[in-house]
């Protein structure tokens, strides 16, 4: 086995190399991209897409998907920022309520998938268009301006490249290591995904996993969106309207198995990374934004098939 | 139970899905009490200016539903429905507009690109043996993308007349023949599923892949035509939109498309894991979702709330539609114990 062969064969190292090459044709095409504030403008970008990569990783973990990813974050975005215009509910309270309702939203789809037995997909599909129903029938598409100053200011301050929002994708990326790969329901999870049957016959119960991930999923979705608000210095109705291709995006490209039971948090994390870094570099080299659209489709097929290739190869050495 | 008799389930519950059963009737009346329902309220309902303006909607709803029906008829599904319709209303546009060339030509043309990301799609997922659901959600980006960087999101207004006056017009004073090359190729669709053997051999492939391969059934084939198929039938709804605005707008289709597709089969009592199809049922629920979208507007309730009403009428259907075929098994175990 070549060294190029056995590097390919770890997950994340493509990505990893993906990620060097763009950094290095970046820094050299253009002497804006090393610039302490284009740097704090990616890894910006990068908080909000971290998380909302996770909310789709957990639930494909279990082998589910959730298509309410973005409608659920758009919900909690508005429900955060209108308790705090219009009731004058303080940050402290409003960040817990925020994330209760996204929990809330995760159980009424990991419910009503596991009560009915109908596939995911569908389920999240009806509830994604109710909770975007209820979002814009409530805003009637107005946004929340007055948002509270140190909301705002965490959201816009930084030591040098580093923004303090940075501090909960990094926290939540450790939280979700951890539970993957040290606890009993998360290590259950996994072997739900795997395995369904299997994980079913040692004792593990299916209503309960599921439930599980899409609580998880919601709830990840409502940080996102709590961090999206303080990053825009606004509720905005449309957050998470773009969310669906980019939750699936990074943890399929971050080398998650999408017929469940295999994820991985690092990898996520570095495609996330590369997305960013596309869309900086097509930002800097003054390409047409829709180029972004195209590429993610690209890659996703590129991983799909990297994927899909390791497992032949390992399968066959 | 045996085997044979759970086999002999899933055949009679087939026939009786392709074309109407219990969940189609019900629909329909579900349908005639919205109708009464919109036009007691609000009598503007039923004005021939509405009822043509519905009609045109339910065609392209329908047509949309079709083109996802067509997929979920093989267990698959597919995202970019609304992507590969974008992609046709565009190639029409730029074909009579840029190029000059006479309307069939573009048509033609355009359904022909549809056909062809369709088929892109199924030899994709036959070929890499990767779930539908991956693929199409990554095709539909490379070609909405695509569309975007080739047409630079610019509208193509400068079309020929008579695209927009066959938009406008009308059949026996409000029947716009858009809806009839709708029901037509629902006709089509009826006589392929219940009469051909590609389509038998579709729903086979569907209900149980290993079964009908076994059986001598080429399942491969068969979701690369379904796939291709699709294509078309996206094109053909980007058509009508075309027609209806007689524009080419980049902003059509898309995800927008998404939730309508689903709606009209699923509501229709086309089975998400395959192998039944309902087309009367895909009609229904189209023209159901119509309807509600109409009615509301009329009622001045305003679109805010209707993607609400739209969600929660899917989770009613789906769970209806579950708990209905509980009960049939539920019967059939009784009477037969």
């Amino acid at each position: 086995m070549t060294v190029l062969r056995r590097l390919l064969l770890v997950e994340w190292s493509g990505l990893a190399l993906a990620i060097a090459v763009g950094v290095v044709v970046l820094a050299l095409i253009s002497p804006n991209f090393l610039t302490e504030f284009n740097l704090y403008v990616m890894l910006r970008s990068f908080c909000v897409g971290l998380l909302v990569g996770f909310a789709q990783m957990v639930t494909l973990g279990v082998g589910q998907m959730n298509i309410a990813v973005g409608a659920i974050g758009g919900l909690v975005a508005i429900a955060f920022g209108g308790i705090m215009e219009k009731l004058g509910v303080p940050i402290i309270l409003a960040v817990p309520v925020a994330l209760l309702i996204g929990a809330g939203g995760g159980l009424i789809n990991g419910l009503l998938t596991v009560r009915t037995g109908i596939n995911g997909f569908i389920i999240t599909l009806a509830t994604a268009s109710a909770f975007t129903g209820i979002n814009f029938g409530i805003t009637q598409s107005i946004p929340f301006y007055k948002m509270p100053a140190p909301l705002v200011a965490f959201g816009e301050r930084h030591i040098g490249i580093f923004p303090y929002l940075l501090v909960a994708p990094l926290i939540v990326a450790a939280v979700l290591s951890l539970f993957f790969a040290r606890t009993v329901p998360g290590r259950q999870l996994l072997a739900f995904g795997g395995n369904a049957q299997a994980a079913e016959l040692s004792g593990i119960a299916r209503g309960k996993v599921v439930v599980l991930a899409h609580v998880l999923s919601g709830t990840l979705a409502a940080i996102a969106a709590v961090l999206a608000v303080a990053q825009l210095g606004s509720a905005q109705p449309t957050i998470g309207a773009d969310w669906l291709l980019l939750s699936f995006a990074a943890p399929i490209i971050g080398g998650a198995a999408l017929t469940g039971g295999y994820i991985s948090v690092l990898g996520t994390m570095f495609a996330v990374v590369l997305i960013a870094l596309i869309e900086n570099g097509l930002v800097l080299a003054k390409v047409d934004p829709y180029w972004v659209q195209f590429l993610l489709g690209a890659l996703i097929l590129a991983a799909v098939g990297l994927n899909r290739w390791r497992a032949v190869t390992a399968g066959a050495g | 139970m045996t085997e044979e008799a759970i086999g002999d389930v899933s055949v009679q519950r087939r026939r009786a899905t392709i074309g109407g059963g219990p969940a189609q009737l019900g629909l329909f009346v579900i349908l005639i009490g919205f109708w009464i329902f919109f036009s007691s309220l609000a009598p503007g309902f039923l004005s021939s200016f509405n009822l043509f303006n519905l009609g045109r909607e339910v065609a392209r709803d329908i047509v949309i539903g079709f083109a996802q029906m067509v997929v979920l008829a093989t267990g698959g599904m597919n995202l970019a429905v609304g992507s590969i319709g974008v992609c046709a209303v565009m190639t029409a546009g730029t074909l009579m507009q840029t190029f000059a060339l006479p309307v069939p030509l573009a048509l033609a043309g355009a359904l022909l690109l549809g056909a062809l990301l369709g088929w892109l799609n199924g030899f994709a997922i036959v070929r890499s043996g990767v779930n539908s659901f991956v693929i199409t959600l990554a095709s539909a980006n490379l070609f909405s993308g695509a569309m975007l960087i080739l047409t630079r999101a610019v509208p193509l207004n400068a079309l020929p007349p008579e695209v927009g006056a066959f938009g406008r017009l009308k059949l026996a004073g409000s029947v716009s023949p858009l809806l009839v090359i709708a029901l037509v190729i629902g006709a089509a669709l009826f006589v392929l599923y219940r009469y051909s053997t590609l389509g038998r051999r579709i729903l086979a492939a569907g209900a149980n892949p290993r079964a009908a391969a076994m059986s001598g059934v080429p399942v491969n084939r068969v979701i690369v035509i379904s796939h291709t198929l699709s294509g078309l039938l996206a094109a053909v709804a980007g058509m009508m939109v075309v027609a209806r605005l007689g524009a080419a707008m980049p902003a059509v289709g898309g995800e927008e498309w998404l939730l309508p597709s689903f709606l009209g089969p699923v509501l229709g009592g086309t089975l998400l894991s395959g192998g039944a199809v309902s087309v009367i049922g895909t009609v229904l629920g189209a023209a159901l979702v119509t309807t509600l979208r109409s009615g509301l507007l009329v009622l001045q309730i305003g679109s805010y709330w209707l993607q609400l009403f739209l969600g929660l009428i899917l989770l009613l259907a789906v769970l209806i539609d579950r708990y209905r075929g509980l009960y049939a098994e539920r019967m059939r175990v009784v009477r037969s114990s």
